[in-house]
């Protein structure tokens, strides 16, 4: 068994997610359960990506929301009215989201801490009241249809289709956001967090990296929307609401801040928990708040780095 | 000796106090400086405004003969310039070794896809990168102290890192801000043994420092500040033979 001790410990978390993605089939027996882990994963997309930028780069975001609707509705509305094919809608989203992240990093990415909370979560609303009050264009507060995403002549309807498409980009982007923290990048990435100033004095052009995440983060958010809009085949300005901008960061804090795996984690949880609160709808919230309080007070670094560091070399 | 750094008229302006005023000199190449004046002097502000984190009311900075007005700092960090920070800027988040790591990184492809696709060639120069880190931090003497966490690195091992992350990059001029502030007599004279032999390196270094006995036992020349003018310049010795220095120093008539 030596060779499995060679293979370093993020990657050999990145095969373990990916059994887990292939076999929790096995215990799905009907299509509710596949739509409720098809929005762990796309929750989970959201935040792998904002947890590049909170966690690694030390930026928040109380936006991201708004990236996850402007994604969604942009296919939508390119598909179902203008007829676009949904394979073409869907990437003309995301660079719909990343020219908008990026022509608004340069300005907002100059504030810090709370500044830079408060531009952020006045974008996200904006684009909510964008999305609920153009109603020409994006069927206002009702939403709008969008039509099924076809492969090979056919429209995926199927939930075990969705699930198995968004597995596999779910495992693409979590590999690619190891590698990306794991090289030049992302070290300069996390001096920006550490000092910003001692980054900058050893070349580090510190708007520039923030602005690039920035965007990166936005384009997974704008992503999750995308797949989101085409597999519920609806959607509403209720995608951008603010509550779920709270969620996505509240999911990366949870399972911990620059641990990648921890933002999964984060994601499953805060997903699953109000399917096993139904029927006590009310404490729902009561009892997420209580959660993140504890998290907060008692493991400050989150959920999967505390636990980590029980384990010898079992950072990340 | 061609100067690395010239500096002209150069004037900083704080809501009408002149913390650095009209102040020419120049650091000419593979000497150890030091910049030296009593508190309030404007040591600080002029390491700030040399490195690009202040820009200046009024003069110019020229360094290696092209006019630096307007250039950030990561861009002064391109043309050859490095520093370190009295209050210790190390980032936290990162271990020993990264932290050195990332001052290479104008040495590496950092570029995006590249390094989201860890290409071969992102993996090699990482390799070489970790390599030379390691070597840097034998240098300045934590070799046993690669992978700690720098939470857990006493308050002199960090002024070491500091130093060594400054080296990764490779500086042609070398900024020290205080380097031996909050260090004993031994741990001092250890970083002044250092500080000579980075320019033994071919390193410029411009040290500005409170410890009269290191500034006086490593440097090839001084220049003297009081109220962001200049006061002397010279030897170490010419320096402490200067009245007006004395004077300054000592607050006498």
């Amino acid at each position: 068994m030596d060779w499995l001790k060679r293979i370093p410990l993020p990657r050999m978390g990145l095969i373990v997610l990916a059994l887990v993605l292939a076999g929790a089939p096995l215990l799905f027996s009907n299509p509710y359960q596949y739509d409720v882990a098809i929005h762990v994963l796309i929750n989970a997309m959201v935040a792998v990506g904002l947890n590049l930028l909170m966690g690694y780069a030390g930026q928040i975001s109380l936006g991201h929301a708004g990236f996850f609707g402007l994604g969604a509705y942009v296919t939508a509305v390119l598909s179902a009215s203008y007829g676009w094919p949904v394979y073409l809608s869907m990437p003309a989203a995301l660079v719909v989201v990343a020219i908008l992240a990026f022509v608004i990093a340069r300005p907002i990415l100059r504030l810090s801490g709370h500044y830079l909370a408060m531009a952020t979560l006045g974008l996200g609303i904006l684009i909510s009241i964008v999305l609920r009050t153009e109603a020409g264009i994006t069927g206002g507060p009702d939403g709008m249809m969008a039509p099924p995403l076809s492969i090979a002549g056919t429209d995926l309807y199927d939930e075990r289709y969705w699930y198995a498409l968004i597995a596999v980009l779910l495992v693409i982007t979590v590999w690619l956001a190891l590698n990306l923290i794991d090289s030049p990048v992302g070290r300069a990435l996390r001096a920006v967090h550490g000092s910003e100033v001692a980054a900058e004095v050893v070349g580090v052009h510190t708007l520039g990296y923030k602005v690039l995440i920035f965007v990166v983060s936005a384009v997974l958010a704008g992503l999750a929307g995308v797949l989101t809009a085409h597999y519920a085949g609806f959607v509403t300005p209720d995608l951008a609401n603010f509550i779920y901008s709270i969620e996505f960061v509240t999911m990366v804090v949870l399972g911990g801040m620059a641990s990648t795996y921890g933002a999964l984690i984060g994601a499953l949880i805060l997903t699953l928990l109000p399917q096993f609160l139904t029927g006590v709808d009310e404490l729902e919230m009561m009892i997420l708040g209580a959660i993140l309080m504890v998290v907060v007070i008692f493991m400050p670094t989150g959920l999967v780095p505390t636990l980590g560091r029980l384990v010898p070399g079992g950072r990340r | 000796m061609k100067a690395v750094l010239e500096c002209r008229e150069l004037t900083k302006s704080f809501g009408g106090v002149d913390a650095v005023a009209d102040l020419s000199f120049s650091i000419e190449r593979g000497h150890i400086h030091s910049i030296i004046g009593p508190n309030g002097a404007g040591k600080t502000t002029l390491i700030n405004l040399l490195t690009g984190i202040y820009t200046p009311t009024q003069g110019s900075i020229r360094l290696a003969d092209r006019d630096t007005r307007g250039l950030a700092p990561y861009e002064l960090a391109r043309r050859g310039l490095g520093r370190t920070f009295q209050n210790l800027q190390v980032c936290m988040n990162m271990s020993a070794i990264e932290n050195v790591m990332v001052g290479r990184h104008l040495r590496l492809n950092r570029r995006f896809i590249p390094a989201l696709l860890r290409l071969k060639s992102v993996r090699a120069g990482d390799r070489d990168c970790r390599e030379r880190a390691t070597e840097l931090m034998r240098f300045v003497g934590l070799a046993d102290q690669i992978d700690a966490q720098p939470s857990e690195m006493s308050y002199g091992a960090l002024k070491r890192l500091e130093l060594a992350r400054a080296l990764a990059a490779e500086p042609e001029l070398l900024f020290l801000d205080e380097p031996a502030a909050g260090l004993n007599a031994n741990e001092t004279h250890a970083i002044g043994v250092l500080i000579r032999e980075v320019a033994a390196r071919g390193v410029t270094v411009v040290l500005v420092e409170h410890d009269m006995k290191l500034v006086m036992a490593v440097s090839d020349n001084v220049l003297v500040l009081n109220y962001g003018r200049r006061l002397a310049q010279g030897t170490p010795t010419q320096v402490q033979n200067d009245p007006e220095v004395v004077s300054a120093y000592l607050g006498g008539a």
